[in-house]
């Protein structure tokens, strides 16, 4: 998780976990600069642009 | 020039379809002999198909890049198009527990298998992602190898793939890399379908063009280390001698 990077602006990303066990499970990823979040969901963060998210 | 996100949405949907079983043969895989066999055929060996999970071996690919790789012990490896994981699950046998193995795909269906095949494996070394190959999700700098399967060929922007790739190594770092090139004119029907697209021939470039991407996006000493031709049973005629495999090395 830790060279994780933004997309779009490829800075830096704010972590935020609502589940944890011996990894992160669920949680969100948050890019001030462009105002984006990036959801992880069942350990696998979701950094596809908004328009190819399912 | 067929529109970017209608290739991306295209791809994305097949290889899907692909992770699912609804798609029974894809493009990489020969349905006679079976999905074993046909991994030896482009490379990998019977100890490395027998020593990671079933469900990683796909048929996928042109390439087996981590036998090129010269992968060392502690290195972080990013593999780009990870599908069902099986270039990432040999990649971190090969850097051991203190090395990493990040796999980017984007398609959720593939990731959703190599995450199972992670618990199967019991794997603490890898993590994957889902992102795009032209939008690394990845920091400057932080990779030493970039490794991928026949997947470069599949964007729609390839330069802007190299460069991205670039970006996210280390310097010296170094990228082996399988994939599909073409010699001489492909037929005009062939290089508009989409079916094509996806099946890694229509999106393919010339050799030299492909080559001339990777040094345009700043790699050094590029290097075509090995390539066979590429022929699958149900293969157009008109294509027969145009399609090539190529594993391509090049540093930073």
């Amino acid at each position: 998780m830790d060279i994780l990077a933004c997309p779009i602006c490829k800075g830096d990303l704010e972590l935020n976990v609502t589940e944890e066990t011996d990894e992160i499970i669920t949680g969100t990823l948050y890019c001030g600069k462009c105002d984006e979040y990036y959801p992880i969901e069942d350990g696998i963060p979701n950094m596809l642009p908004p328009d190819l998210r399912e | 020039m067929k529109n970017e996100k209608e290739i991306k949405q295209f791809v994305k949907d097949r290889y899907a379809s692909i992770a699912s079983n609804e798609d029974s043969c894809c493009s990489c895989c020969n349905c006679n002999t079976g999905i074993v066999e046909h991994a030896k055929s482009i490379g990998y060996s019977e100890a490395e198909i027998r020593n990671i999970p079933d469900g990683a071996v796909m048929g996928l690919g042109c390439g087996n890049p981590t036998a090129l790789a010269e992968l060392k012990a502690g290195e972080t490896v990013l593999d780009l198009g990870s599908g069902g994981g099986v270039d990432v699950f040999l990649a971190a046998q090969k850097v051991g527990e203190n090395g990493n193995v990040i796999g980017v795909d984007m398609t959720s269906e593939m990731l959703e298998k190599a995450r199972e095949n992670v618990k199967v494996g019991n794997y603490k070394n890898v993590e994957f992602r889902a992102g795009e190959i032209e939008n690394l999700p990845v920091e400057d700098n932080s990779i030493d190898v970039v490794i991928s399967n026949c997947v470069v060929n599949l964007s729609p922007d390839k330069l802007a793939t190299y460069k991205e790739v670039f970006r996210v190594l280390k310097p010296d770092g170094r990228v082996l890399i399988s994939d599909i090139v073409t010699e001489g004119e492909l037929p005009e029907d062939i290089r508009q379908s989409f079916d094509s697209w996806t099946e890694c021939i229509a999106g393919a470039l010339e050799t030299q063009e492909y080559l001339d991407t990777i040094t345009k996006a700043g790699f050094r000493d590029v290097t075509i280390v090995a390539k066979h031709p590429f022929c699958e049973p149900g293969m157009d005629d008109r294509l027969a001698g145009k399609i090539t495999s190529i594993q391509v090395q090049a540093y930073k």
